[in-house]
């Protein structure tokens, strides 16, 4: 597999404070690598760092496997932290020089980014009469200009509205179905456990975990069962075995197996022969949220 | 290179400070000058004694080839305008944050300096046409009978040029340094107008020979006064001759000064995080 953005044992301090410790992670073309830690984790420091604007302490990064000449980042969409734009131009003069120092995009592609992200009708007021939401979705719309391969976004939906913030989930839908590589960082679990198909995990600048979605969340099978006479039940289950716990809650049975053992079958029918009818079972991925805080809790 | 040219006339062409700057320029540099050819003909055209003494001892100093110099000289004194405007033009960078957006849009950090040195060479080609355009005007006003003349002393174009550029780099490495518009200003004037000049006067009192090396006395003393400042005073025109003979020394001195301030700007640059 091609790979898009590497990183080797990148670390970075900012005096006593160290933001990134011997980071290393590959980014394969087409995903949508999810990039995720607390606040202060480095999430930003680490992006800052492959798009140039942080010098790295030591550690080396490449994008499509040629190094980190300017050259390189020009075909990447970005948008880190802040949407940075000049204030007393209007949105198409601003899109008219990341276009001359990006090289991506025309005065038709700058119509056309306008429109995705509904800035048509204000594409010639000034920057610094925009709202919050909108300066943002100019950044995004400056990402998207000529229709880049690579997408850096580091909080996309910061300052959007509801209606805002599902939009562009969808719209990064449609461009990784596209199969154009997305790297995201969020803090909003949920958004990116709909929409990666990679995660890496840093917390106070330590890499914990880094790979594909399903690799980093399934370390063991969950089944979750339920039935009228829930004592009944556990008994049926643990005569069973081969579990490695038993955990009841909210009147539904957690079952825990270790990885690729849970036989659904099995479990469904041991418990007929046992006249248990089941009202509920299924095999429960574990939530990108319930890994994180296992993950980050200290 | 003219790339880097087309993305800064972007960002200057609809910047509000920029047209500012040039309209109060265009009335500054002919005003200033227009006051001083205003005092000499109230002096020159008095017909008792006095009137012809002047005459004799200024010539014309708004005729050609004169007009280059004194004009050059007077202009200089406006040098703060311009400056402005170069501190505006960096600092503006950092509170906009997009002198890390144009990084990341994929310039190295060598084009931004350079882009940054293109700003300040568009502004002192444009106060140098500005310069250009009022001795001309002055020349053919002041006195028509020497008009052909106008080839002579034609090396104060690009003296004025290079003094403008290099006192325009010093006010860039103060925004550049210093980030915030505000105070990168207060210093910048605050040095430019009182401490300078105090430590001239204090140095030259003490007969400590060393003024011409301070940061803007080094391209100050590349336009000296008009020659006519030669005509006053019994050491007047030995001062002025002596003062032209060290011109060249400190046209070597300040191509020094200015490439050293650039050279650290690329260095430091290619060092810094962007924050």
């Amino acid at each position: 597999m091609e790979i898009i953005l590497s990183l080797d044992e990148i670390s970075k301090s900012y005096g006593p404070i160290k933001a990134l410790k011997e980071v290393s992670m590959q980014i394969p073309r087409g995903s949508v690598f999810g990039i995720l830690g607390p606040n202060g984790s480095g999430k930003t420091t680490l992006m800052s760092i492959v798009l140039d604007v942080l010098k790295a302490n030591s550690g080396t990064y490449s994008w499509f496997g040629k190094g980190n000449h300017p050259t390189e980042r020009k075909k990447i969409g970005s948008l880190l932290e802040t949407p940075n734009f000049y204030h007393y131009l209007s949105a198409v003069d601003n899109l008219n020089i990341t276009s001359a120092i990006s090289g991506r995009g025309n005065p038709e592609d700058i119509n056309r980014v306008l429109e995705v992200v509904k800035l048509t009708e204000r594409k010639n007021s000034r920057f610094s009469a925009y709202s919050l939401g909108m300066k943002q979705r100019l950044a995004i719309a400056a990402a998207l200009l000529g229709n880049p391969q690579v997408l850096l976004l580091d909080e996309p939906t910061n300052g959007l509205d509801p209606v805002g913030i599902m939009e562009i989930r969808d719209l990064i839908k449609s461009l990784a179905q596209k199969g154009i590589t997305i790297i995201i960082a969020s803090h909003l679990l949920d958004e990116v456990e709909k929409i990666c198909t990679h995660v890496a995990i840093l917390k106070k600048g330590n890499l914990l975990t880094s790979g594909h979605v399903d690799e980093v969340l399934a370390n063991e099978d969950i089944v979750e069962l339920a039935a009228a006479d829930m004592e009944q039940l556990k008994k049926c289950i643990a005569e069973m075995g081969g579990y490695s716990s038993i955990k009841e809650e909210h009147q539904r049975l957690q079952v825990h197996y270790p990885l690729g053992t849970a036989n659904m079958e099995a479990i469904n029918s041991h418990c007929f022969r046992n006249g248990i009818t089941l009202q509920l079972l299924f095999n429960k991925k574990k939530s990108l949220e319930s890994k994180f805080f296992e993950l980050t809790n200290d | 290179m003219l790339s880097l040219l087309k993305i800064e006339w972007l960002k200057i062409k609809k910047y509000p400070a920029f047209w500012w700057m040039l309209g109060i320029v265009l009335l500054t540099y002919p005003g200033i000058n227009g006051i001083f050819i205003n005092v000499y003909q109230q002096f020159t055209t008095r017909k008792d004694a006095a009137g012809s003494f002047a005459k004799m001892v200024l010539g014309n100093p708004f005729a050609f080839p004169e007009t280059w110099h004194t004009v050059a000289y007077f202009s200089s004194f406006f040098v703060l305008l311009p400056a402005i405007l170069v501190i505006m033009l960096i600092t503006n960078e950092y509170s906009y944050r997009t002198h890390r957006q144009n990084i990341i849009d994929g310039w190295s950090r060598t084009d931004f300096i350079t882009g940054k040195l293109i700003d300040v060479l568009i502004i002192s080609i444009v106060v140098t046409i500005v310069y250009i355009a009022t001795a001309i005007g002055y020349g053919i006003y002041a006195d028509t009978d020497n008009l052909n003349r106008w080839t002579e002393q034609l090396h104060y174009i690009p003296l004025y040029f290079l003094q403008t550029f290099a006192q325009l780099s010093i006010a860039y490495l103060l925004g550049y340094l210093v980030k915030k518009a505000f105070i990168a200003l207060g210093i910048f004037l605050f040095y430019y107008l009182i401490v300078e000049n105090i430590l001239v006067a204090y140095l030259k009192y003490k007969k400590i020979p060393i003024t011409r090396f301070l940061p803007f006395e080094i391209s100050d003393n590349m336009l000296v006064a008009p020659a006519f400042a030669g005509n006053f005073g019994k050491d007047a025109k030995s001062g002025y001759e002596a003062a032209l003979a060290l011109v060249p020394q400190q046209v070597a001195l300040t191509l020094v000064l200015t490439a050293l301030i650039w050279f650290c700007c690329y260095k430091l640059h290619n060092k810094r995080n962007l924050s």
